[in-house]
């Protein structure tokens, strides 16, 4: 049904519904979500606490079910996937980033980094190569042995975002990067997403509450109760320097 | 698969991450092994003892006939039937097998003993004196006088016998049976000695006489024997050693049968074998409780790890290599233990074996299964012991962890988003 010969979009939704049976009544945490993300882009998610971020990132990355709905990732439909294939298709097109960093504290930076390359077997000179030219790009080299449990939170989050491109994927997921860090190391971690996603093409889709993380993204939606109340493209701004 | 040698280094690395909690479980398994290969080896320790005592005064442990002689001993039915064997040859071609440990060459007759006007029938048993010390413990129970000389027709006889008779060291008693040539054989002996085994039926029938003088009694050559008794390096395998006897016996001309003390003494065997069921009862009991408690540190480790285990889903692993992880993590602390528990199991098995506490003291010895039981806290060693317990806490430690893996599977990939 997709008719376009060019790139498929990193993401599309129709009529995305997800409805958790809670008592007394069901919440229904996203309703009917329309959503197209191009490749290459990078979208910050804003909405108050409850409005669905975080299950919609859930939903776009096959953590969670949707109750209803359809969802497209780079062009192959996920919703009616088995658990397997999810997994396989996380591993290789997905990458997420998380708000606690969540790195596996018995692995070094580097193993962390390489995590994902280490499941899909990818040979040990190629893994090394890539993560090494990630870690000098983000400013982590010299860091590659230390366990998380000796990095700051912003080079932990760093190591994360790391974890999460090496295996150049398609879209990556983060939900809150920021969230646990400073003004200052937020504003770094956001420079190396910026560039991650300016000189690989790496599409980011990200939600936050920081005003001045959604100032720094490219196209800003707002989700209230599940619905998305404003989508904007703010290109010019988030190209400037 | 591919992804394998990553769960490995992981599984590794939680074991180092709560060091003082895996020394815990480790040692529990350790001390597991220990537990189950000690009192395996008591058990066989006891055995070693039952079977020693129970074949030690008379049976020995093998015994080889003529094939057709047992069961109804009739006397003509020799080993090598009536030209007999060269004996010291046969003897010499026994002990060269390097499971065995000596042979004792037999000859009964049955025959009327009589000394004044009293007449006793009784059971004429012919040993080689010297050999049949190193078979069976019978003439280390002589109470008065000695064992008796070959050639200068001297018998020894039960304390019982002797009473009956009213004879004693030094009188003559004359021994009357009927012989191989079908003329009946009689002779005067000396009394040299009077035995009490504590077994009443022995001690009422028999008189020990040596080897050639019953073989001139009976007009039998000297190659003629109705049994070779032997003594075997490992006593709980004689079945094996039997049947690797008769084997090599096989060539040796007429047809032998040699049988083990199992079949000689089935009672006997029949209480080893279920001391021997008890080994499985006591590797099964010991790891049954250490798996609880295996499972249930593990149980606690993969809880605390349900966020990494929802990220590592998120990332894109499969349940299956989660699972894989907390696996391997059982194996490793087997490995851990496995290494402990034969560290600390090897020296004090030697310096059990080597120095058994002697409870006789305290306990005092008792009859069970026919046989008199020192209470000699003995341990053997066996080869197979160690193994299957080793096997066990393999399988105790890996058991453990299938329920954890298996709820670390379970952990949805979703909780990862959430704080
Ligand atoms: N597993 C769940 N079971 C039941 N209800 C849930 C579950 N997860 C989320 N919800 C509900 O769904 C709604 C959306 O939650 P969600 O976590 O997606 O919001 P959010 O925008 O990420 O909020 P925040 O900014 O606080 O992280 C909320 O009302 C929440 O209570
Ligand atoms: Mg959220």
């Amino acid at each position: 049904m997709n008719d376009t010969i060019s790139t498929p979009p990193a993401v599309r939704t129709e009529d995305l519904w997800k409805v958790y049976p809670q008592e007394p009544e069901p919440v229904e945490a996203v309703k009917s979500l329309d959503l197209i993300v191009e490749p290459g882009d990078f979208v910050a998610m804003a909405g108050p606490s409850g409005s669905g971020k975080t299950t919609v990132l859930n939903l776009l990355g096959g953590l969670t079910r949707p109750t209803r709905g359809r969802i497209w990732i780079d062009g192959e439909e996920v919703s009616d996937m088995r658990d397997r294939d999810l997994a396989r298709l996380r591993l290789e097109r997905i990458g997420f980033v998380f708000q606690a960093y969540n790195l596996l504290p018995v692995l070094t930076a580097l193993e962390n980094a390489e995590f994902t390359l280490l499941l899909r077997g990818t040979p040990a000179e190629e893994r090394h190569r890539r993560v090494m030219d990630l870690f000098r790009e983000m400013g982590l080299d010299g860091l590659e042995d230390r366990r998380p449990g000796r990095l700051s939170g912003g080079q932990q989050q760093r190591v994360a975002v790391a974890r999460a491109v090496a295996g150049d994927p398609a879209l990556v997921l983060a939900d809150e990067p920021t969230a646990n860090l400073d003004t200052a190391t937020s504003a770094a971690l956001l420079d190396v997403m910026e560039r991650l996603n300016r000189e690989r093409g790496t599409t980011f889709v990200f939600s936050t509450h920081d005003p001045r993380v959604m100032e720094r993204a490219r196209r800003l939606i707002h989700l209230v109760d599940g619905e998305i109340e404003s989508d904007v493209r703010r290109d010019a701004g988030a190209v400037a320097p | 698969m591919s992804d394998d040698p990553v769960w490995r280094r992981i599984a590794w690395r939680n074991l180092g991450r709560h060091r003082g909690r895996t020394l815990i479980t480790a040692s529990a398994l350790a001390f597991g092994y220990l537990a189950a290969v000690l009192m395996v080896g008591l058990m066989d320790g006891m055995n070693a003892e039952l079977i020693e005592n129970g074949t030690g005064l008379m049976v020995g442990q093998v015994q080889v006939h003529a094939a057709d002689y047992l069961p109804e001993r009739n006397m003509h039915r020799t080993i090598g039937g009536y030209e007999g064997i060269d004996l010291a040859g046969f003897l010499r071609r026994l002990e060269s097998d390097p499971d065995i440990v000596a042979a004792a060459p037999r000859l009964y007759g049955g025959g009327l003993v009589s000394s004044g006007d009293q007449t006793l029938g009784g059971v004429l048993f012919g040993v080689d004196v010297r050999r049949e010390g190193e078979v069976t413990t019978l003439l280390s129970t002589l109470r008065e006088g000695r064992a008796p000389r070959a050639g200068a027709f001297e018998v020894a006889m039960g304390s019982e016998m002797a009473r009956q008779l009213d004879v004693k060291v030094g009188d003559q008693v004359v021994l009357v049976a009927a012989a191989a040539d079908g003329s009946m054989g009689n002779d005067l002996f000396t009394l040299a000695g009077v035995f009490s085994t504590g077994t009443p039926a022995l001690d009422a029938s028999h008189v020990l006489v040596p080897l050639p003088d019953l073989q001139y009694l009976l007009a039998m050559d000297p190659g003629r024997v109705h049994e070779v008794a032997l003594t075997t390096t490992r006593p709980w395998d004689t079945p094996v050693i039997a049947a690797s006897v008769e084997r090599s016996l096989s060539a040796f001309g007429p047809p032998l049968r040699v049988r083990p003390w199992t079949e000689l003494r089935p009672e006997l065997a029949e209480s080893v074998e279920l001391m021997g069921s008890m080994n499985w009862v006591i590797i099964v009991i010991v790891f049954a409780m250490a798996i609880f408690g295996v499972a249930n540190t593990m149980i606690i480790g993969t809880f605390e790890r349900r966020k990494e285990f929802a990220v590592v889903r998120a990332l894109g692993t499969t349940p299956l290599g989660v699972g894989k992880t907390v696996v391997y993590e059982g194996i490793f602390l087997g490995v851990l233990a496995l290494a402990a528990g034969a560290v600390v199991t090897g020296p004090v098995l030697v310096w059990w074996h080597n120095r058994p506490p002697d409870l006789s003291g305290i306990v005092g010895g008792f009859a069970w299964s026919g046989s008199m039981w020192r209470p000699i806290l003995r341990v053997e060693y066996s080869w197979d012991t160690p193994i299957v317990a080793a096997v066990a806490l393999f399988v105790t430690s890996v058991l453990a962890a299938v329920y954890p893996a298996w709820k670390a599977t379970r952990v949805p990939p979703a909780d990862a988003l959430a704080d």
